[in-house]
């Protein structure tokens, strides 16, 4: 790899990563990585959805260990067997999800794991212990009941009791995944201020956001990865936003697959002002049969809560849906269901399939009825067709009667693809549909979705990839904080601006 | 996301935190209900609210209470046992035959305390490194030592002799010593949570097992241990159901492991774990002997016995649900 070399002398590197790779299965997600930290700075990582941020982290953290290269501390390597060892030696993560114990107080939170101060009687000493807590909080400016369970406390401060309790654990490096995701400006604010008395403070702060201003905000340096390789590094003033999206997008798009081109016909669904509080908000759009919508944004847009509002996962609390031009309600997925909606979810193993069923009996899942006749299910109908479907989306690998957990993930997402067109739906929602899913099967799956826009189904595509969109929607509609940002035509697609939008940086079009 | 659902809490709020508190802990519903039940039947119930009644009572709840409050270790943790009826039988095997040979009540006490651990620590080991679920193998073992106690004494009916009884019987201190026992192992108990980091941890590997383990706690040895107390607890609730009534049969204690669940569960320990607190299987426990008591003074048919126990225990599982849900709290 031919990483841009970091611009800080090595000696003076309080925490290194020393070419550090880790792969899954054979496949690096993220490979070769220098990477140097100094006490007293903020360093940001930028990225795209799975360019590899989080596993090298969870490399730095003690919770993977690395498949080559090493960490340094001070010069030292050093390998940690779980995050305990990594917090031993200075190193806290605070993840994106709140990870406290929601019953116990605030104070005991910090103690969990750690040596509690104890009384002469030879009890703990609650009193030191909240004492110290206090202290703690006082000195980051938040004042808070630290006897109060965490269960009672806002998102904000449970941000601010992680970071506590990171330095409770005394960390010198506290590794930060996306810390604003669940707050408001006001409080982003808030926390911007605790990371700069952190950085005077002394320590390392390893930053990990998706939204560009933050970086620029608060960060001294920043490195950029994609595709799991270090692309960019530098002080962060030497970038400006569009050199900093145009590192994390960079690479030259490839067609992945070429869409037989036809006239969409009459608008299928609308949304005028979709809302759920906390998700999404003024949400407006129309999707109209044989169209292939794509939806882009970064994590936590609201892109996967939007489709799940539709389908009536957890339905919208506010605005208009019309199917066909009359509005409807939808409040539950049999509501979804029965006008003719049909929902591929991201998480196919957890949310999709019953992976211990064969493949027949997933695909006649929600159809069973139709071979059912007093209460029996006509097995050879079923199966017959089961095979035809099977067929159709040529799934292969085995036969129709083995359990969908040994098929690859392509050909699991292609046995959910069968189950739910089973119920021949009029709008489908992709959820990313080629997650996790080899070039090959990618490829059939992308002529799956055009001939089913062939067939006039109207088709709404949440996706991550780029390139995926790039090759199969007929317009993009990008999604910041719940949001829409901004929608493009074909002839518009173009890598930076859809990024600019998906992070949310205003930008007028070129 | 959420971006407009963040209210910022103000500071004033703090100054009801005492309140609010009192209104957090887990026993709170309970502990209101058992007062409230308690004025009613001092009310109505003639012979309810007298003191050989009331030690009645407790001296009764006794055994399901020392269990319980074991057990609800075993609870917070996240896991379940329900093998506690046959432990204290086979305990209770194993007090009865060292004191027919040895005599004396601490030298029984001991072994059954041995015995109870060492197959709290078979539960224990199957629940967590075994990967089987505790309520699968709590019930495996629970089946596997009745059948035991079964085989081994099924003609056998002992009678203890005085100085074995010394647990359950008597009352050296003007208190039952029954009561004595269970307020000593309650205090343990608040010791233990309060004041150990195995009691603490017990909490944590319990309300977030995943946070649990990315702090390093050692997850599986915390919840192996609390099978163990759980297994010891059944021996020390042998000896004092032994002292009670004196007398052994392989039947003895059966049913007593969904008694020991409902206390916990009426008390207000959070069946999936991480909440709850000494407090409350004692209070649970309490509850059913004075429900219990109250319909043996009204003359009601030991019948409908069964009947009320299981409404009440649907009735505050369902309430906890309900006012997770007015309250609008997380999971």
């Amino acid at each position: 790899m031919s990483a841009p070399a970091e611009l800080l002398p090595t000696a003076a590197a309080d925490f290194a990563l020393r070419g550090v790779g880790k792969s899954f299965a054979g496949v690096f997600a993220c490979r070769g990585i220098d990477l140097n930290v100094r006490c007293g700075e903020v360093l940001a990582i930028a990225g795209e959805n799975g360019a590899g941020k989080s596993t090298l982290m969870k490399c730095l953290h003690g919770y993977y260990l690395p498949s080559e290269g090493h960490i340094e501390i001070r010069g030292v390597p050093v390998s940690f067997r779980s995050p305990r060892d990594a917090e031993a030696a200075g190193i806290a993560m605070i993840p994106q999800e709140v990870d406290l114990f929601p019953e116990l107080s605030v104070a005991e939170n910090l103690f969990v794991g750690r040596k509690r101060p104890r009384a002469r009687w030879g009890g703990f000493d609650v009193h030191a212990m909240q004492l110290r807590a206090r202290e703690i909080l006082a000195s980051l400016k938040v004042e808070l009941d630290v006897a109060q369970p965490v269960r009672c406390l806002a998102a904000a401060h449970c941000k601010l009791v992680e970071i506590a309790r990171a330095l409770n654990q005394d960390a010198r490096l506290i590794i930060m995944d996306e810390p604003t995701a669940a707050l408001t400006e006001r409080e982003a604010e808030n926390l911007f201020g605790v990371v700069a008395q952190l950085r005077a403070r002394g320590l390392a702060v390893i930053y990990i956001t998706h939204r560009l201003e933050e970086i620029f905000r608060i960060s001294d340096r920043l490195v950029v990865l994609r595709d799991g390789a270090l692309v960019a590094a530098g002080p962060t003033s030497d970038f400006d936003t569009s050199q900093l999206i145009a590192a994390m997008v960079g690479r030259p798009l490839e067609q992945l697959f070429v869409r037989n081109p036809h006239p969409p016909g009459e608008t299928v669904l609308e949304l005028r002002k979709l809302a759920r509080r906390g998700q999404f908000t003024g949400i407006d759009l129309a999707l109209r049969s044989g169209e292939v919508l794509g939806v882009a944004g970064l994590i936590g847009a609201g892109r996967t809560a939007l489709a799940q509002a539709l389908f009536g996962i957890a339905p919208a609390d506010s605005g208009e849906i019309l199917i066909g031009g009359r509005a409807v309600r939808i409040r539950s997925v049999a509501d979804a269901v029965s006008l003719g909606i049909a929902y591929l979810p991201e998480e196919r193993r957890s949310q999709g399939l019953v992976l211990p069923f064969s493949i027949t009996q997933n695909i006649s899942f929600a159809v069973l009825a139709r071979f059912t006749r007093f209460g029996f299910v006509a097995r050879r109908r079923e199966a017959c067709f089961a095979q035809e479907e099977a067929r159709r989306f040529s799934i292969r690998g085995a036969d129709v009667e083995a359990p969908v957990e040994v098929l690859s993930g392509g050909n699991q997402q292609k046995v959910l693809i069968a189950k739910v067109l089973a119920l021949d739906p009029r709008i489908i929602v992709f959820d990313e549909p080629t997650r996790g899913v080899d070039v090959g099967a990618k490829t059939e799956i992308y002529a799956v979705i055009d001939a089913l826009a062939r067939e006039g189904k109207a088709i709404l595509l949440i996706s991550s990839e780029m390139n995926e969109l790039f090759s199969m929607a007929d317009r993009i509609l990008v999604m910041c904080k719940g949001r829409v940002t901004g929608t493009f035509e074909r002839d518009e697609f173009s890598a930076a601006a859809i990024g600019a939008a998906a992070a949310g940086v205003a930008r007028s079009r070129a | 996301m959420a971006v407009e659902t963040q209210v910022e809490m103000p500071m004033a709020r703090a100054m009801t935190s005492r309140e609010r508190r009192w209104r957090s802990w887990p026993q709170t519903p309970s502990l209101v209900f058992l007062v409230v039940l308690i004025v009613v039947l001092c009310v109505t119930t003639p012979g309810f609210a007298t003191a050989a009644n009331l030690r009645g009572v407790i001296e009764q709840v006794a055994v399901v209470a020392i269990v319980a409050l074991a057990v609800n270790q075993v609870v917070l943790a996240g896991e379940i046992d329900v093998s506690t009826g046959s432990l204290v039988a086979i305990c209770s095997f194993v007090y009865g035959n060292v004191a027919l040979s040895q005599g004396g009540a601490w030298l029984p006490l001991c072994a059954a305390l041995i015995a109870g651990g060492a197959i709290g620590a078979v539960n224990g080991v199957l629940s967590t490194y075994g990967r089987v679920p505790s309520i699968v193998a709590t019930v495996g073992t629970q089946f596997i030592l009745r059948g035991i106690v079964l085989l081994a004494g099924g003609a056998q009916v002992l009678n203890l002799a005085v100085d074995s009884r010394s647990f359950g019987a008597g009352a050296p201190l003007g208190i039952p010593t029954s009561i004595v026992v269970l307020a000593a192992i309650f205090l343990a108990m608040q010791w233990l949570s309060s004041h150990t980091t195995f009691g603490r941890d017990i909490y944590a590997v319990g309300g977030n097992s995943r946070a649990a383990l990315a702090t390093g706690l050692p997850i599986h040895r915390i919840r192996l241990l609390t099978f163990v107390l759980s297994g010891v607890s059944c021996g020390l609730a042998a000896a004092v159901l032994l002292g009670q009534i004196g007398q052994l049969q392989a039947t003895a204690a059966t049913g007593l492991e969904l008694k020991v669940i409902a206390a916990i569960v009426l008390g207000g320990t959070r069946i999936t774990g991480g909440r709850g607190s000494n407090v409350s299987p004692v209070i649970g426990a309490v509850l059913v002997g004075v429900i219990l008591n109250a319909l043996t003074l009204n003359r009601v048919s030991g019948a409908y016995e069964l009947l009320v126990l299981g409404a009440l225990i649907l009735a505050a599982v369902s309430f906890e649900g309900v006012r997770q849900r007015l309250s609008g709290e997380r999971n």
